[in-house]
């Protein structure tokens, strides 16, 4: 019985790993705060870019309650051969904040273009930095962020960075599984024989 | 081997891919792959390529919030509008509200009204207010006077950032505010833009723990449930 509950102590304690922060039971919790209110910012500001003919496009998809600053955005080139011209952005909607001023903002999704060329096409990736700096209307700012881009590396992968592998799940299920089924076993009298050294 | 030693082995080998699979989900660090951005809906039917997300040049991915808040208010130091270093310590024995601010936060410049008529109500009862600018001083100074904030303001760059992170803020949103009690016990840590309502709530029940009419577990548990409550008058 000893061995069968060892290894459901076990088993829970492998299932939590894959567990939210948030979902941590009572009695592992300390100083809590609201941070669930907000989004991270790679999902608040969503960035790529891809290649169209002599100009890249850099668009940003914006979390609903979310906008960045038009002011505070840039495109600037990474790899050695590439030159860019000043990045073209729309029209932003105006804010006014009476602490703060008006500032040109972006919501919901918004498309940079930068038309570029190359010395030594081909030689290196195209490679960019992209900066941005945005905040939620609930009363949150993020620090500007900076990505590099790869707009030449079409036909990647398709998962998002930072996103799970959606069998992750599933393993962590069947791990756990198997190791109660392993506890059974051993709970039977059953012993593992090693082989002589 | 021993035929029922190859099931076990597998068990053995399923479960530690459990868990790394675990770890993977629970830290959000898988690595870095390029990717379609943002789903079909934010892609312009005529595109004739996909887009390619990046890799993050400044920060961690990942959740930008508090990963580990520390128990107890940890010892720092850092200058004050004249650039004198000045310790947290200076205000032990007293509760406080620990505002991390800058100035080009907007949500940051609209609490401080708020800040100043929260030092001004409280602060006779052994509650401080302490601003900790993450900023360039001459623009923290400038904004300050023209304000003509009241409460003491501690001021820094990397130095403040480092104090921000020793607060389990590693990635530097703003504002958020840490409230303690007279002892020094990190009773919550608030994000974002602070209310008066959030603010009442969070310092009626730093003076109960204060007049040990609760305890820190029973404190957390009340400001958690009130500022639930709060939260969709204030939302948006």
């Amino acid at each position: 019985m000893k061995l069968l509950i060892r290894w459901a102590v076990f088993l829970a304690a492998t299932l939590s790993l894959g567990a939210p922060a948030s979902a941590k039971p009572w009695w592992m919790r300390g100083v809590e705060s609201n941070e669930s209110d907000f989004l991270p910012p790679d999902v608040a500001f969503r960035v790529a870019s891809r290649v169209d003919g002599n100009v890249l496009r850099v668009r940003w998809v914006i979390a609903d309650g979310y906008y960045l600053y038009r002011h505070k955005m840039e495109i600037k080139a990474e790899s050695p051969d590439l030159t860019l011209s000043a990045p073209s952005f729309p029209r932003g909607t105006l804010k006014t904040d009476p602490y703060l001023g008006t500032q040109e903002i972006f919501v919901q999704q918004v498309e940079g273009t930068v038309a570029f060329s190359r010395f030594d096409a081909g030689a290196h990736p195209i490679q960019i930095k992209v900066t941005y700096q945005g905040c939620a209307e609930a009363g949150l700012c993020y620090p500007p962020l900076s990505k590099v881009l790869f707009p030449g590396a079409e036909g990647a992968a398709t998962a998002a960075p930072g996103q799970p592998h959606p069998w992750e799940g599933v393993a962590i299920i069947g791990g756990g599984l198997a190791f109660l089924l392993a506890g059974l076993l051993l709970r039977k009298g059953r012993r593992l024989d090693l082989p002589a050294s | 081997m021993n035929s029922r030693a190859l099931p076990i082995a597998g068990a053995l080998l399923l479960g530690l891919f459990g868990i790394w699979a675990g770890l993977r989900v629970h830290t959000g660090h898988a690595p870095v792959r390029l990717a379609a951005a943002g789903g079909a809906s934010a892609r312009a039917q005529s595109d004739p390529a996909p887009m390619v997300t990046g890799v993050d040049a400044a920060f961690d991915e990942g959740v930008p919030t508090p990963s580990k808040i520390p128990e107890q208010l940890p010892d720092f130091s850092l200058g004050d509008r004249t650039g004198k270093p000045t310790s947290v310590s200076t205000w032990r024995g007293k509760s406080l509200i620990l505002n991390f601010w800058a100035t080009w936060c907007a949500p940051c410049r609209r609490e401080i009204p708020l800040l100043e008529s929260l030092y001004a109500e409280w602060g006779d009862r052994d509650v401080e207010v302490v601003g900790i600018a993450v900023d360039y001083r001459d623009k923290v100074v400038a904004y300050a006077d023209e304000l003509k904030i009241a409460y003491p303001l501690l001021i820094g760059e990397q130095d403040a950032l480092d104090v921000a992170a020793a607060f389990g803020v590693g990635t530097p949103v703003f504002p958020f505010t840490v409230f303690t009690d007279r002892r020094g016990d990190i009773v919550t840590l608030y994000l974002g833009e602070l209310h008066k309502p959030q603010a009442d709530l969070i310092l009626s029940v730093v003076q109960h723990l204060d007049q040990h009419r609760m305890d820190l577990a029973q404190a957390r548990q009340s400001i958690a449930a009130g500022l639930q409550a709060l939260a969709p008058k204030h939302a948006g």
